[in-house]
């Protein structure tokens, strides 16, 4: 047979396969089962809400925070300075710049820790850094930093202090009050449409090509 | 997962080596095809020798079904390959230029250096030539700045700019190139040339 | 007998269908190391602006096209991918010259037409070619053999124009070729 034919075969009988396959699409993982293993059962992807609190009440430009739900309950109440990416749209390439960068820390939540937890699990898989939880949710951010407890006049004085700084760190964030986000009649304190900031890009992109 | 040096799997310097070794592979088919020869090269402009457009179709299909495969298997992150910019006025008076260069010179500048690695001495001159075209561009810039920027679209693919999915359009441009051989086998045999 | 096939070793060269398939091979390789295709063009370029920027520093900074390419890629242009490429290219034309015993100085041309006049030709076609790679972004190779096998748009419009501008003046030089 000449080469031609066998050529044409080949390549007929190929390009058929590709035409009928879909495109792959998916983003491949880049971290493996076992390591994403290791970082679950160390609990590393958790922020402790006292130091999100910190962070927000003197104003570090280098946390983000994410809302992961939907964008009802994004606009019904959201935390100072978040922006809302709910869960299903989090692989959205739109979304990369900010997901997938070095400078700032982003920290997921949601009203517990599930659907920021899987937020993270997704993106960390596809080797994204830099992503955190908020250890609690927002149900526990309300009950610890909005509403604080005031311990026992017993209590340690470190119990005591605790207690002061969330009770600042509450109202300054705006968040505190006696009214709960069970009630979702809590003002608003960020924008609401918060515009996502513009992130320089860090995304790798094509070095360069052709003759140029 | 590929490709290795935007993923940063290789080194900066190994990339340049890879560089040298492709370029091996590529000058070492380029002639054994038989593109070192201005007179073979032409030919495809009359009829009597196909050979550039088989190699070039075959070359950019089997590359091509390459990377859909690839990417398929998960080996390669397409979005990580370059895809050339589109730049419509300036891609075709300069196609135009350059097809008029083609049959004039008898070589296109991949296989001129070829042709003079070999002992041509019309594919030397036409590298001189290829410096003092290059050279005149970029001194003549200001004059043709507005072509050159004119009528930028991105990094479309034609996939895309035709709204088909990629692997439909790889399978069309298939079709296409197998059609083509058979012509220009047909082309061979009715333009017929002695040895030259 | 011996005399006759060594003429005939000469001139054979590879079918092209597997020379294709070989060179797609390639193409692949550089896409899968290095996410970018082949080029010859870019490489001429990157060593004009490196003389340029030795001989005549000054120029390189005012003149606009090497301010811009300059800016484009900082560092020594000499030092870019596709001078190394076009570095093996020569070395692998070489090596398989060597092996086809292809190796000879000669001007090649039609029996119709004069060494010299297919000289003058081949700098003119030179001269046009490195001129429509700039203004194009891209040869043969860079531009349509590259940008095809990634479906470029622009490439395809690069090897629609040059193969079609070919054709279309292939009339009037007939006699330069058969």
């Amino acid at each position: 047979m000449n080469p031609r034919v066998i050529l044409s075969t080949a390549i007929i009988g190929l390009g058929l396969i590709i035409a009928a396959v879909p495109q792959n699409t998916t983003r491949p993982y880049k971290v493996d089962a076992s390591q994403l293993l290791v970082e679950i059962k160390n609990g590393q992807q958790f922020i402790n809400p006292e130091e999100v609190a910190d962070m927000l009440v003197q104003n570090d430009p280098s946390i983000q925070l994410i809302d992961v739900r939907n964008p009802d309950e994004f606009n019904s109440f959201s935390l100072p300075g978040a922006i809302n990416i709910p869960l299903e749209s989090i692989l959205l390439k739109d979304f990369e710049d900010i997901l997938n960068q070095d400078t700032k820390t982003n920290v997921f939540y949601s009203n517990g820790t599930l659907q920021a937890n899987e937020a993270w699990m997704l993106t960390r898989q596809i080797g994204f850094k830099n992503n955190y939880v908020l250890m609690g949710g927002l149900n526990y951010w309300v009950e610890s930093i909005a509403n604080p407890q005031k311990p026992s006049n017993s209590s340690a004085n470190e119990e005591l202090a605790r207690y002061n700084f969330r009770l600042a760190a509450g109202s300054a964030l705006g968040t505190g009050s006696s009214e709960g986000i069970s009630t979702e009649t809590k003002t608003n304190t960020s924008p609401l449409t918060p515009a996502i900031p513009k992130i320089e890009k860090k995304k790798k992109k094509p070095v360069a090509g052709g003759c140029s | 997962m590929g490709p290795l040096a935007p993923n940063e799997i290789i080194t900066e310097n190994t990339n340049l080596f890879l560089a040298f070794i492709v370029g091996i592979g590529f000058g070492f088919i380029l002639e054994q095809a038989g593109f070192s020869s201005s007179r073979k090269l032409a030919g495809v402009f009359y009829g009597y020798d196909m050979v550039v457009l088989k190699v070039f179709f075959t070359g950019a299909i089997t590359a091509m079904l390459g990377l859909l495969f690839f990417s398929l298997f998960g080996w390669i992150d397409l979005d990580l390959v370059y895809v050339n910019e589109t730049y419509l006025y300036s891609a075709i008076v300069g196609g135009v230029i350059m097809g008029l260069g083609f049959i004039l010179g008898g070589f296109c500048p991949g296989t001129s250096f070829c042709g003079a690695a070999i002992g041509k001495i019309d594919a030397m001159l036409f590298v001189v030539g290829l410096f003092i075209g290059v050279l005149i561009f970029q001194e003549g810039y200001p004059l043709w700045e507005g072509l050159f920027k004119a009528e930028y679209m991105g990094t479309p693919r034609v996939s895309e700019s035709l709204g088909l999915s990629y692997g439909l359009f790889a399978l069309m441009l298939i079709v296409v190139a197998v059609g083509m051989f058979w012509v220009a086998e047909w082309a061979e045999k009715k333009f017929p040339r002695e040895e030259y | 007998m011996a005399e006759e096939t060594l003429q005939l070793r000469k001139t054979r060269y590879l079918n092209p269908y597997i020379a294709g398939v070989i060179l797609g091979l390639v193409l692949l390789a550089a896409n899968y190391f290095s996410g970018r295709g082949l080029g010859a063009s870019g490489a001429i370029k990157s060593t004009i602006v490196a003389t340029v920027k030795t001989i005549a520093p000054s120029h390189a900074n005012s003149a606009p096209f090497y301010k811009e390419e300059l800016e484009k890629h900082p560092g020594n242009p000499l030092n870019s991918w596709l001078v190394f490429q076009m570095l093996g290219v020569l070395v692998g034309g070489f090596l398989s010259g060597v092996i086809s015993r292809r190796l000879t100085f000669k001007v090649e041309h039609s029996p119709k037409i004069s060494s010299k006049r297919r000289l003058i030709f081949a700098t003119l076609g030179g001269i046009l070619f490195g001129f429509g790679s700039q203004l194009g972004r891209g040869c043969t190779s860079g531009s349509a053999l590259s940008g095809m096998a990634v479906l470029s748009l622009g490439g395809f419009i690069s090897m629609m124009a040059i193969f079609g501008s070919g054709f279309m003046f292939a009339y009037f030089f007939r006699k330069n070729w058969i």
